[in-house]
């Protein structure tokens, strides 16, 4: 497990009444999350999809060293759990300049598919509390849906006339060699000495 | 027999008049080294052998009905690996017997005194070392293909296996060649060779804990396989740029030099009296 992962689940797991306090300056922020428009309708594994994380300030005051990074879910019966995103995104966290009230500050993310099921995504955003209280509080965006379907990546119509075939050709070259051999009459060691 | 001995010394004297004779020279003996591997019965023995190695590694992905995107890559990985060593085992053994078999045989004296010298001997040997190379990644193809074609940078997958491969792949050829000239002996050579091309090739069977000890990241970076294999794992499974892999090449490139300088030197030792 990242230490982002490891990070968003301390903070979700102790963080939440914080975010909801009603004191905290992440409470400021609010955060979506856009897909890409060029993202596949009907995504496979293999391909990519990409989302924009738009973070803006709604308070009244300056917010510097904003904390963003992306959580997946997945949601498919049985398997509820979060997925450890080492293998899906090269970004772990983005570190935002300051915000400034009523601007907005974006950040790409980029997904690549690798298993099939059922996902939900959202990306949080964490904000320190002032210079001298350094308590992180978060929000987080609402969740996107997106169902990755399964591409047979080994597949067995294709695998077995290869497997099958190329012995067979060379097998076939070894037969007809061999029996070219045979009728020949046999040529003496030092003939061509 | 030292006339002849001095003969084939002048004739590894002479160089530029020479050239394009040694070099047709060189083209001949490639020609036929190649024509023995890939047309004859035990050339075409060996290519079966190597397409039913590959085959039943492919046969054994079928079994699995669950491999991810990720173990598609990881498939195309292995398969470079064990292309790359079965090529270094084909070459290993060629080599090996292109001197110390020919010397077995009681072919070695007449083929020192043809009017060749000892480079464009070493040329020809090492030419059809690489059409048997060429002839096993000609196999090879429709495997990567049916295994990673659905999956991630198979293309870039197999430029590595080409661009790298091949250098590792030489340099079991020019050791198989040199030892062979060393020891006369093609039994003795392959015996030493495969010692060597098991330690090299071991960090296709080791964990990647043990590759991350101490020693085991020292042997990564001076194995000319792990360098074929740590390229391979970043070009098809984390889809960094080929480009970026300069170093793993520079090091398979330096191997396959060092392995010709000492297969040069090797050949050049010998002398046309028999030993």
């Amino acid at each position: 497990m990242s230490v982002v992962s490891i990070a968003a689940a301390f903070l979700l797991a102790a963080g939440l009444s914080a975010g909801s306090a009603g004191s905290s300056r992440a409470e400021q922020l609010k955060v979506e999350l856009i897909p890409s428009s060029g993202n596949p309708a009907a995504p496979h594994t293999g391909d990519a999809l990409a989302f924009r994380a738009v973070i803006r300030n709604d308070g009244r005051t300056p917010i510097s060293g904003v904390i963003a990074w992306i959580s997946l879910l997945e949601v498919d019966p049985g398997k509820e759990q979060p997925v450890d995103l080492e293998d899906w995104s090269a970004q772990r966290a983005a570190s935002l300049p300051g915000i400034a009230p009523g601007q907005t500050a974006e950040t790409e993310w980029r997904l690549r598919l690798i298993q099939s099921g059922s996902y939900r995504i959202s990306v949080i955003a964490a904000a320190p509390g002032d210079a001298v209280d350094r308590n992180f509080s978060h929000v987080m965006s609402p969740f996107v849906a997106f169902t990755v379907a399964s591409r047979p990546t080994v597949e067995t119509g294709r695998m077995l006339p290869i497997a099958s075939g190329v012995p067979l050709v060379i097998g076939a070259m070894l037969l007809w060699r061999s029996a070219r051999g045979r009728g020949r009459p046999p040529v003496s060691k030092d003939a061509g000495n | 027999m030292q006339d002849a001995v001095s003969a084939g010394r002048r004739h590894g004297e002479r160089s530029a008049p020479y050239q394009p004779l040694a070099f047709r020279g060189a083209l001949i003996i490639a020609g036929k080294e190649s024509g023995e591997l890939l047309l004859s019965k035990r050339g075409l023995l060996w290519l079966l052998v190597m397409s039913l190695v590959l085959s039943g590694f492919a046969l054994l992905l079928i079994s699995n009905t669950e491999l991810g995107l990720l173990e598609n890559a990881q498939v195309v990985y292995d398969m470079v690996g064990l292309v790359t060593s079965l090529g270094a085992l084909l070459t290993l053994v060629v080599g090996a017997d292109a001197i110390g078999g020919e010397h077995e045989r009681g072919s070695l004296v007449p083929l020192l005194l043809a009017p060749l010298p000892r480079s464009a001997l070493l040329l020809g040997k090492l030419g059809g070392q690489l059409i048997a190379w060429s002839a096993m990644l000609g196999i090879a193809l429709p495997y990567l293909w049916a295994v990673g074609s659905t999956g991630q940078n198979l293309a870039a997958g197999i430029a590595c296996l080409i661009i790298l491969g091949t250098p590792v792949v030489l340099t079991f050829g020019c050791l198989g060649v040199a030892l062979g000239a060393r020891l006369l002996s093609a039994r003795s050579a392959l015996t030493i060779g495969l010692v060597v091309l098991i330690l090299a090739a071991s960090p296709m069977i080791l964990g990647p804990g043990l590759r991350r000890t101490a020693i085991g990241v020292a042997f990564d970076w001076v194995n000319p396989f792990s360098a074929v294999l740590n390229a391979t794992d970043a070009v098809v499974i984390d889809s960094e740029p080929l480009l970026t892999q300069t170093v793993p090449f520079a090091i398979a490139l330096a191997w396959m030099l060092i392995a010709l300088w000492y297969a040069r030197r090797s050949i050049s030792r010998l002398t046309g009296s028999p030993q």
